[in-house]
């Protein structure tokens, strides 16, 4: 489903320069669940946002479902993310002038998928915030809005999720409650999950846990 | 630690704030520091001048000449007092040319010998006296009339004995009604020009060597002692400059306020650049106060770092004003008619400073108050770092000050409080129509998708109703911008309007009229096709009581400057007035309060009724049902006030401030005044020397004539008003970038986000399109529209223009800006729009 070939990554020019990511190389099939763990600055986050296509790789290359994400325009990565891709961020990252279910009917709409305002409305019910459709976000908790971000990103039915410590910012009995809905929708579309997490315990709820250490996996 | 904070190290971090912030201060401030700077040169210029405009020490004046007891006050006054004396007789006639058999009006300055005590007549050729005629060069070129040619005026006929080069009696050049000429005062006595109510001023002149401005002083009062006319004055030299002064004055209290809009376009800004730049900072201060940095601390900082700025751009501004003084100086001195010279005085610029910096700071105030709100201690604890909310009477001090300046600017009370509540009503009617608008939207956005029929309009749509107070103010800057933009246009529209050629204008207006030769003058204008309209008859008169109180002169005693009104209405107080009797309106006027005169029966007895025009009854205080006495030549005539009625002015009507119920004053000495129709252009100048011929003490005003120099005069201004509008529009502008940058600024996040979920680059600028275009057009044509709307108002009010629409004065700019604010967003968009999504991401 996924295959990353000698993937490698540097931020700075002369001497300042570093080197985040050192040729990775990575498979992932349909439907597992992978969880990708490191110490701060092992290159992780960096990892997902070139595997999500937020940010351009120097060389090697990121196949998805015979895709070559790497040799895309960046507006052909948009689109191809906007269709196959859901992202879970760590700081919610909802759109702030849009409400909660309007949040989550965004990538419907974007696809034009029909019955969006139906799929979208049973989603929030989904992850028990139908009461909570016309709040905006900064009217919402932390919880809820990591739900919502979560409605969202599955609301298109991705091929692939990629959740960035996606309990990071919540308590923990709020974020084993997050974690527990993510891996149960998960669970239920058969989407392959892209974890990113600090979280060990939480790592381990997932078929396949790599461990990157210096720019390398381990 | 706060000077290396805020001085060097924010320097050095920020440098496209910095000069964003002193490219701001500086084009909202230069205009009012050029304007400062040029008014006060003039009027420094003047008051050097004083002596010689004036001709003397000491002046006193008439519209007639003194009677033999005012004679005897003035022989007793001076008796003990070394002096010299001569007289000047100003008036306004027909003469001609009898080689070329053409007519026209002249200021006729008769002289006696002695004249001038200070100041020079220098000459083409030869050297001025007063015992010959010597004529003004824009005569010379006027009339191609040269030395030896003769001139007849009135009855009498004399030869031209020299060009006047350059007169340093003459206040600002081209700003008078008609060329001079000087006559020796004999020979104007011998013109019979002199007829009882001939419009002309007398006035007797002194020279005390080594007298001092006290003494003059105390002579003043002596002789308004033993003088009770108000109609008599006494002119000292600082009043001569004083009253030349007052064209500028008025002309640059008016700029003033065209660039105070300009400041606060600008002030708009520093508050946005300021904003965004705290806010940027704002993780920074809550490190530092956590480090022990008090939170008031901070604020010293951050208002030093402002003043420091402040004095930096002030500094700056000098330095591009003096070589540009120096530029504009020769075409400032043409323009002007005076004589300017290089060094330049700094004391307005320096007096109006500290109310530039009060009133610059008291912005910044609601931001340092929602900084002190702001717990920074915890903030670093949040999710999302966000300062403490201003609130609305944060903004109070930065209101009032603004009133203030406004009234300092315009040196009016009433200009200052239209000027300010124009603002005000503009502010609230915008901020209604914004929220009447979102309402309106949210309404029909309400349970809907994203769809509208595009996503990018959906969210737009959605944008605009929940961005809060933030969108809300942007929306008002950029309404008030293009308000102030779309008054001066449509302002300047109108009064051009005004000065074009009106086929209903009189051709000639006929003064000095003498009672018997009415019927001749009738007969003679009807024999040659052009009759003659609206004869008026004018009455030299003097306020003397309002209700049974007297109304005596007024003195000014007062020390601080005075207000426009103030010397608006010492000079009513202190002057006679004409008057006149008629029972109908003219074209020109119509009553706004009361009745028309009824028709009164010759055996009724009551007071005479009075008509009173509109605002010189507001200045005195006059209202329907008051009683005013009148001194008419010695006769006292008591009436009531009837009605009100507003005069168009520029008609070229002969309309009076009063008029009285025709059957009282028939018998009073009067002149006449008449207009002759106009179609007659070819015939105008025959006619005028034919009638000159048989009626030498006629005098006519070509309107046409003084249109062309209304016209020029407005021109002038106009032209130094469109140099401070277009400086301005250029805040207007910068300031529109800052907006702009400040708006996408707070979208970063947004864009970021919506790029992640699959907006792509287009898609994303297409959705900052809907939404700011609404904005900006919505912006552009509330303010366009209300702008409209207050150039009627005032034209209506104030010049009494009619209604009318510049399209064009609407529409380009409208276009203009709304094109110029969409490029904004796009470049300011440009590197949001174009960056990796986690870029932004991280940033945000």
């Amino acid at each position: 489903m996924m295959s990353i070939r000698n993937l490698r990554k540097s931020y700075g020019t002369g001497e300042g320069k570093v080197e985040v990511l050192k040729g990775i190389n990575l498979e992932i099939k349909s439907g597992e669940t992978l969880a990708l763990v490191g110490k701060s600055g092992s290159g992780k986050s960096t990892l997902l946002s070139l595997m999500a296509g937020l940010d351009q790789a120097d060389t090697g290359e990121i196949i998805i479902n015979d895709k070559n994400l790497t040799t895309m325009k960046e507006n052909e990565v948009t689109i191809f993310r906007a269709a196959n891709m859901g992202i879970v961020f760590q700081q919610f990252h909802l759109v702030s002038t849009l409400t909660a279910l309007e949040n989550v009917l965004l990538p419907l709409e974007l696809l034009k998928r029909a019955n969006a305002y139906k799929t979208a409305t049973e989603l929030l019910n989904a992850v028990g915030l139908y009461t909570r459709g016309d709040h905006l976000p900064s009217q919402l908790s932390g919880g809820e809005s990591q739900r919502v971000a979560m409605a969202r990103a599955l609301a298109i039915r991705p091929a692939i999720l990629f959740a960035d410590e996606p309990s990071g910012n919540l308590d923990e009995e709020t974020g084993d409650k997050v974690m527990d809905l993510l891996f149960t929708m998960v669970a239920e579309t058969n989407t392959t999950l892209v974890l990113v997490t600090h979280d060990t315990d939480l790592a381990h709820r997932c078929k396949r846990v790599i461990h990157l250490e210096h720019g390398s996996l381990s | 630690m706060i000077f290396r904070f805020f001085f060097i190290r924010e320097l050095k971090k920020f440098p496209v704030f910095f000069f964003l912030l002193s490219f701001t201060i500086l084009l909202g401030s230069l205009g009012l520091t050029g304007i400062s700077i040029v008014s006060q040169e003039v009027r420094e210029k003047l008051q050097s001048r004083a002596h010689e405009l004036l001709t003397s020490d000491f002046a006193v004046t008439a519209r007639r000449d003194l009677n033999p007891k005012e004679k005897e006050v003035l022989a007793s006054t001076f008796k003990d007092i070394p002096h010299d004396h001569y007289r000047i007789v100003d008036i306004y006639s027909m003469i001609t040319h009898l080689k070329a058999q053409q007519s026209r009006l002249a200021e006729i300055r008769s002289v006696e010998p002695g004249f001038p005590f200070f100041g020079k007549i220098t000459l083409k050729e030869g050297k001025f006296s007063a015992e010959g005629l010597f004529i003004s060069k824009d005569l010379e070129s006027l009339w191609k009339v040269g030395m030896g040619d003769e001139l007849q005026i009135g009855e009498i006929k004399i030869k031209v004995a020299g060009i006047v080069e350059d007169d340093s009696s003459l206040g600002l050049r081209g700003f008078s009604l008609a060329p001079r000429i000087y006559l020796p005062l004999k020979e104007l006595e011998r013109s019979g020009l002199l007829r009882p109510g001939a419009t002309g001023s007398y006035a007797y002149h002194y020279r005390m060597p080594g007298i001092t401005p006290a003494r003059l002083s105390t002579l003043k009062s002596s002789i308004y002692k033993d003088i009770k006319d108000s109609g008599v004055k006494v002119v000292l030299p600082e009043d001569s400059s004083e009253q030349t002064g007052r064209v500028i004055e008025n002309l640059t209290n008016f700029m003033s306020l065209s660039a105070l809009i300009g400041l606060i376009l600008s002030l708009v800004g520093i508050f946005y650049l300021y904003q965004s730049h705290l806010l940027a900072r704002l993780k920074d201060l809550c490190l530092i106060n956590l480090y022990g940095l008090s939170k008031s601390a901070i604020l010293l900082g951050i208002i030093g770092q402002f003043s420091a700025i402040f004095l930096f751009v002030f500094i700056l501004q000098i330095l591009i004003i003096v070589p540009a003084y120096h530029l504009i100086m020769p075409t400032l001195s043409e323009s002007l008619g005076l004589d300017l010279e290089g060094g330049i005085n700094f004391k307005s610029v320096l007096q109006q400073l500290p109310f530039l910096y009060v009133l610059s700071l008291s912005i910044l105030t609601p931001l340092l108050l929602g900084l002190m709100r702001t717990p920074m201690s915890t903030m670093l604890k949040a999710a999302k770092i966000s300062m403490g909310r201003f609130r609305f009477y944060d903004f109070i001090p930065f209101v009032l000050l603004l009133w203030g300046f406004a009234w300092y600017l315009s040196n009016s009370l009433k200009t200052g409080n239209i000027f300010f509540f124009c603002l005000v009503v503009v502010f609230l009617l915008s901020t209604i129509i914004i929220l009447g608008a979102q309402w309106v939207l949210r309404r029909f956005i309400a349970g809907k998708g994203l769809l509208m029929p595009t996503i990018e309009a959906g969210v737009a749509f959605r944008n605009l109703t929940r961005s809060g107070h933030k969108l809300t103010l942007s929306f008002l800057s950029l309404a008030m911008g293009a308000t102030l933009i779309s008054l001066i246009l449509q302002l300047d529209h109108m009064i051009q309007g005004e000065l074009a050629l009106d086929e209903n204008r009189p051709g000639l207006f006929v003064f000095d009229i003498q009672e018997e030769q009415i019927d001749e003058l009738t007969e003679f204008s009807a024999s040659q096709g052009t009759p003659l309209e609206a004869v008026t008859p004018m009455i030299r008169a003097r306020l003397q009581n309002i209700n049974g109180k007297k109304y005596v002169r007024k003195k000014n005693t007062s020390k601080i400057r005075n207000t426009r009104e103030d010397d608006e209405e010492n000079r009513q107080r202190n002057t006679g007035l004409n008057l006149t009797y008629r029972g109908y309106l003219s074209p020109s006027e119509k009553i706004v309060e009361g009745e028309p005169f009824p028709v009164r029966n010759s055996d009724e007895e009551r007071l005479p009724l009075i008509s009173l025009e509109k605002r010189w009854a507001q200045r005195m205080g006059l209202s329907i049902g008051d009683l005013v006495t009148f001194d008419i030549q010695g006769v006292e005539l008591e009436g009531k006030v009837h009605n009100i009625r507003e005069v168009k002015w520029t008609s070229f009507y002969p309309n009076f401030f009063v008029s009285v119920e025709p059957g009282y004053l028939d018998g009073a000495p009067k002149t006449y005044l008449a207009v002759l129709g106009a179609g007659f252009k070819q015939k105008k100048t025959e006619f005028q020397r034919s009638t000159v011929m048989k009626f030498p003490n006629i005098s006519f005003i070509d309107v046409e004539e003084m249109v062309g120099k209304l016209s020029t005069l407005f021109q002038k201004s106009r032209a130094a008003i469109q140099v401070i509008s277009l400086l301005s529009l250029s805040v207007g502008l910068v300031i529109l970038y800052g907006l702009s940058h400040d708006q996408v600024y707070r979208r970063y996040y947004d864009l970021a986000l919506m790029k992640s979920l699959g907006f792509s680059s287009n898609r994303l600028r297409l959705n900052l399109i809907f939404e700011f275009g609404t904005l900006f057009l919505g912006a552009m044509g509330v303010g366009l529209f209300l702008g409209w709307l207050m150039a009627q108002l005032i034209g209506k009010e104030v010049f009494k223009l009619p209604f009318s629409v510049n399209w064009a004065g609407l529409l380009w700019p409208g276009l203009v800006l709304s094109i110029l604010c969409l490029a904004t967003i796009l470049v300011s968009s440009w590197r949001a729009v174009r960056a990796k999504p986690r870029e932004l991401l991280s940033d945000s």
